[in-house]
């Protein structure tokens, strides 16, 4: 009887550890959102509208959209994206799948929030190339804009940088994942992934040790590493994190991306340099492009001698974090 | 007077020196803890790191600037409050780390 008692208290407690284990993967029950720009579905669709709309770029071909697409993974599925005029940015256009989700943006995090960010890419040379001194008086001059800001932020002075960064905000707060087989499983149905992609799981979280950064819900901790992509000193944007301050632990640091529908947003890594999972998981678990003579090389990027039928299994599973696209209607008219 | 005034601001560091806390702060699970402090002018902070990977604790606050590097599991590092001036203290690695630190 004691032993019996014994073995259901086992049970149930592995089972309890097994939920709770799983919790952590689970979609938060609500995006996070600014208390000055909560969602409002006026704000959402003029948001839409403006992500969409060529007008925001200097030679009216560019939108956000441009470089990222919702066809496209919601980046460009190029190593470094195009830019106004011949030229192209210096880096692999990030997603903006879950970027809600991230307490820093860019691949150098050198801004928090997504209000922040919206408006980088606008006045870029290397992206857009649209001054706001001249957007923000040319968008006053498009009467549905003007009626659409009044609409979704009535108290805020009309057309502004202001209300023009909240309105893409929160449209690109409403790009989220949808249900992955993952998600599936991890709320309890053990056959929504395979046995491979089962064993890739548990590589990723124990000897692959992909979770110390691929972590909670995103599969992302928002950490910054240099993962010995490239070896000697670094010029110029390689330097990332070390851009926005000569901190010597962000000499040529880059943001630890989401997972979430990885399938969909190849090439990976900040430079785009990478066309395969297999090849990038290779990178990452098995301590980086270059072994020796990275200058600041991330202590998390080291060999965890993992054999090739291992990083099969953890592609298997990062297969698994894939979902079928968001219902989006994209935009083919508009404001005038 | 000089000789006063310099005993009694030796007598002044002393007390302070005396009444010093030392504040521990464990980086844990990829958070401080705790994740709020309320220390004095004078006061230390033991930073412990028991997570299996590297931390790196900073504060750009100008009065209290202080950045321990690249700290690995199990070592200990130490700050000293120089200003009476509350500020935030997060990890160069993981930016979701935050302690939040009055000074009284």
């Amino acid at each position: 009887m004691i032993l019996k008692l014994g073995l259901s208290a086992l049970l149930i407690s592995s089972a309890v550890y097994a939920a709770s284990d799983m919790q952590k993967w689970l979609r938060p029950a609500e995006v996070p959102q600014p208390k000055d720009n909560k969602l409002t579905k006026e704000r959402i669709e003029l948001g839409k509208l403006l992500y969409f709309d060529t007008r925001l770029s200097s030679s009216e071909k560019f939108s956000c959209a441009t470089c990222h697409h919702p066809k496209r993974g919601w980046t460009d599925l190029v190593p470094v994206s195009k830019a106004v005029g011949a030229g192209r940015g210096p880096r692999n256009s990030p997603t903006v799948l879950n970027t809600a989700y991230q307490k820093r943006q860019f691949w150098d995090g050198r801004v928090k929030t997504l209000e922040k960010q919206a408006l980088g890419p606008i006045e870029a040379d290397v992206e857009m190339n649209m001054p706001l001194e001249e957007l923000i008086p040319k968008l006053n001059k498009i009467s549905g804009y003007v009626e659409l800001f009044k609409k979704a932020y009535p108290k805020e002075g009309g057309i502004t940088t202001k209300t023009l960064a909240k309105a893409i905000a929160s449209f690109e707060r409403t790009v989220v994942s949808t249900i992955s087989p993952f998600d599936k499983y991890a709320k309890g149905n053990k056959n929504a992934i395979s046995i491979k992609s089962e064993k890739g799981f548990e590589l990723f979280k124990d000897k692959a040790h992909c979770m110390d950064c691929h972590d909670n819900f995103n599969f992302s901790d928002g950490s910054f590493h240099n993962i010995g992509l490239h070896d000697g000193e670094l010029q110029g944007k390689e330097l990332g994190r070390y851009l926005t301050k000569r901190r010597a632990a962000w000499y040529g640091v880059f943001k630890t991306p989401t997972l979430r529908d990885v399938t969909k947003s190849a090439p990976y890594f900040h430079d785009g340099s990478v066309h395969t999972l297999k090849e990038a998981v290779t990178i990452c678990a098995n301590g980086g492009r270059y072994k020796n003579g990275v200058k600041n090389k991330s202590t998390y990027i080291i060999d965890r001698k993992l054999s090739d039928s291992e990083i099969d299994e953890i592609v298997s599973f990062l297969k698994t974090l894939t979902g079928p696209d968001m219902k989006l209607n994209i935009p083919t008219k508009f404001p005038q | 007077m000089k000789k006063i005034l310099t005993g009694f601001l030796i007598l002044t560091s002393l007390v302070v020196g005396a009444n010093a806390k030392n504040w521990v702060v464990n980086q844990k699970g990829k958070t401080f803890i705790p994740s709020k402090l309320s220390v004095a002018v004078g006061d230390t902070i033991t930073f412990q790191n028991s997570d299996p990977f590297a931390h790196n604790a900073y504060t750009d606050d100008e009065a209290n600037e202080f950045d321990v590097g690249m700290q690995a599991t199990g070592k200990e590092t130490h700050m000293k409050i120089l200003a009476h001036e509350s500020f935030n203290i997060e990890c160069a690695i993981h930016p979701n780390m935050l302690l939040e630190v009055t000074v009284q």
